[in-house]
């Protein structure tokens, strides 16, 4: 209880100090702070279009939340998100363009088979190298993020795109292989707002990410590799399999966006879709404090920045979007300054602080 | 722990609550306005090419004009949808989406609102309440084609696309009948800088592609590559000046680029988008819209190209009249210039 209490403090307080300096900057530019930021969320949290919106610009922000958390948690720095979600999103509509005369029952499946495996796999190999050869994770997945994009532009390109079109991107998936957006059940929420069924997979994924890490074997074994890969070893755990399942899990979470992205939303692959959802991630794994529960708030928060930031650039007299990056950014800026929150906190309450410790010594 | 959870779910609905309604009254405005809001494309207002002249032709019409002008920068491609829709919903009179990018997302958003107004630049689309604001590429590029055949000393010029498109190749091929018109015998080395969006955005491959041609022969380069463009630019410049005059020349493209290099830059094929744009805003303003394709070529000053104080020594008068000549029998129809994009 104390724990979470702390656990929750200080992201609260990183938030909540990056709004008080955004909005200095707001009234360095020109503009009403509270005006802003009224605009900011009243258009976020707006019934159904702002709701509709900021849910599903959540839903891959939380997959990518997960996936860095995974990562994290086995003391492993998976940067390669961004290359993941970009092969599993092209897997997903090339499995839904080459079959798509399939049974519903059958196609739908077999897409998310697709998403996730095509995710795991591409993130499996810098886990492999690392396991077999020692070569650090940071470097071959960011590698591997260039490869990536590249490889399904070139696909798209030569192999897959409808001739004359001049976007880049996809023919359609076949119908079968659409999912359904949650407008078609929540009354009152039109069809046309792109929030689908990949959210609810997105919440499921955060209950199973949490019984993965802390109540199976595995999990253990992974907790364990992260927080001490010696004592782990010594232990009796594989640290170099656990490192694959590692990457290979956080790799199938990443690439559950390409479930959002094609089936749900443009039902076709397009390409240079995401916007650095992979390096949102790691933002979002941060400031959730590596806890699924706590990647859902984060992704939240900044999905409402993003669609809230839309009615800002547009609607106030002098905010633009780009104050909106700069409150994204300082809010990491002190999330990451944790510790000179906990050193004020620290002094402003010594006793708070001290007075339980005392007592459980006394006890 | 679930006690805390539940707090923080319920702040966050207590602020949803309370904050939805209050943000719409934000802004009193006159309602007697005609409101403008335009959507960019990924590239931003900025650009100093495409965006910018469609930014160019609001801000004048919000300066001569009785309109409330708004403008969001999506910045990625998820967030243009909402953005026009951002828009719509607040009862907007008229929507303008730039780029060819935008068209599908356009044709969804405006099947939802047919009493708004909406304008496409690049783009096409056949429902009512949509302007498709398109331009004659080929007819400009024809014209610069004549002049680069006229200046080209080695017979043989370049052209720079950005990615390899319809839309581009329509550059390409007026430019090369314009040649061809002065000097049949002239070869036209085209490249591209490639197939994705990075393609407008490679400044350093644009040099190189420049400097290849240069290598092959090429004295006049025609570019339409967006910021790769600026590539070209640098690589006719480092071919330096004999005699006060440059060896190689640079053909800029959409704004007005004769300043960018000045004594290198022949000329540039410019599209008046901002000409569009005002046009667009000028007809909703007088309850005079009209959907469907509005074509901007050579007779309506759509296209064109260039020539300013920059470029006067560049350009004989003999090569300008013939050019004009061509011009003339364009817009008579007496000469008929390829559109690749075949419409």
């Amino acid at each position: 209880m104390k724990t979470l209490a702390r656990e929750l403090l200080f992201p609260l307080i990183a938030v909540i100090a990056a709004f008080v300096v955004g909005g200095i900057l707001i009234l360095l530019v020109g503009d009403n702070p509270i005006d802003a930021y009224r605009l900011l969320l009243g258009s976020a949290l707006s019934w159904p279009d702002g709701i509709g919106y900021t849910l599903f610009h959540a839903t891959p922000l939380i997959f990518t939340g997960l996936a860095v958390l995974v990562g994290f948690r086995c003391g492993l720095f998976n940067i390669g998100v961004e290359g993941q979600l970009y092969i599993a999103a092209f897997a997903t509509a090339w499995v839904g363009i080459e079959l798509a005369n399939r049974s519903s029952w059958f196609l739908i499946p077999l897409c998310f088979a697709a998403a996730i495996l095509a995710g795991a796999l591409w993130a499996a190999i810098p886990g492999v190298l690392k396991a077999r050869f020692g070569s650090h994770e940071v470097i071959n997945t960011i590698m591997l993020n260039f490869i990536a994009v590249s490889l399904v532009s070139y696909f798209t390109q030569y192999y897959y795109k409808v001739p004359g079109d001049p976007i880049l991107q996809t023919a359609m998936i076949g119908e079968n292989a659409h999912i359904p957006r949650l407008g078609s059940f929540i009354p009152g929420l039109p069809e046309r707002i792109p929030l689908n069924v990949a959210f609810l997979l997105a919440l499921l994924c955060c209950v199973l990410v949490y019984l993965f890490l802390w109540r199976t074997k595995w999990g253990y074994e992974i907790r364990a590799t992260g927080s001490n890969p010696s004592a782990a070893e010594y232990g009796g755990i594989s640290i170099r399999k656990q490192i694959v399942v590692a990457m290979a899990v956080s790799g199938a979470l990443a690439g559950m966006v390409g479930i959002n992205e094609v089936l749900g939303y443009r039902y076709r692959y397009y390409d240079g879709f995401s916007d650095n959802y992979g390096f949102t991630g790691i933002a979002v794994a941060l400031l959730g404090r590596n806890h699924p529960l706590g990647v859902i708030f984060a992704a939240l928060l900044f999905a409402m920045l993003q669609h809230g930031g839309i009615y800002v650039d547009g609607f106030s007299e002098n905010v633009t979007k780009d104050i909106v990056q700069v409150l994204q950014g300082i809010i990491i800026l002190f999330v990451a300054a944790e510790s000179f929150f906990k050193w004020l906190v620290g002094r402003a309450r010594p006793q708070a602080n001290q007075l339980p410790r005392v007592r459980a010594v006394t006890q | 722990m679930k006690y805390k959870v539940f707090v923080l779910i319920a702040l966050l609905g207590f602020m949803a609550f309370a904050l939805s309604g209050c943000g719409r009254s934000a802004a009193a405005e006159d309602p007697s306005k005609i409101r403008v809001g335009i959507v960019f494309d990924i590239g931003g207002k900025d650009d100093r090419s495409f965006n910018a002249a469609a930014w160019e032709g609001v801000q004048r019409a919000a300066k001569e004009l009785p309109i409330i002008l708004r403008d969001i920068e999506p910045g990625t491609p998820n967030a243009i949808e909402p953005a026009m829709r951002a828009f719509a919903e607040r009862n907007f009179d008229l929507i303008i989406g730039v780029g060819f990018a935008q068209a599908p997302i356009m044709e969804q958003v405006a099947k939802d609102y047919p009493n708004i107004q909406f304008a496409i630049i690049d783009g096409v689309s056949q429902l009512p309440n949509v302007a498709s604001l398109v331009f004659k590429e080929h007819e400009g590029s024809y014209l610069v084609g004549i002049l680069a055949a006229k200046a080209s000393r080695t017979g043989t010029i370049g052209f720079l696309g950005g990615m390899d498109i319809g839309l581009i190749h329509r550059f390409a091929k007026g430019y090369e009948e314009g040649a061809k018109s002065v000097n049949p015998n002239i070869r036209v080395i085209e490249n591209y800088v490639g197939v994705t969006d990075s393609a407008w955005n490679n400044p350093g491959k644009g040099k190189e592609l420049s400097l290849a041609q240069i290598g092959k022969g090429a004295d006049v380069i025609f570019t339409a590559a967006g910021n790769s463009g600026l590539g070209a630019f640098d690589a006719v410049e480092q071919q330096g000046k004999q005699n006060g005059r440059a060896t190689h020349f640079v053909i800029g493209v959409d704004s007005n680029q004769n300043m960018v290099k000045p004594g290198f830059v022949l000329t540039s094929m410019v599209k008046r988008v901002d000409n569009a744009v005002y046009d667009i805003v000028h007809q909703v303003v007088n309850k005079r819209f009209s959907p469907g394709l509005h074509v901007f070529g050579l007779d309506k000053d759509g296209v064109g190209y260039a020539m300013d104080d920059f470029n006067k020594d560049l350009v004989p008068p003999e090569a300008i009249q013939e050019a004009e000549a061509a011009k003339a029998k364009i817009i008579g129809g007496e000469i008929k210039v390829t559109d690749a994009m075949g419409s």
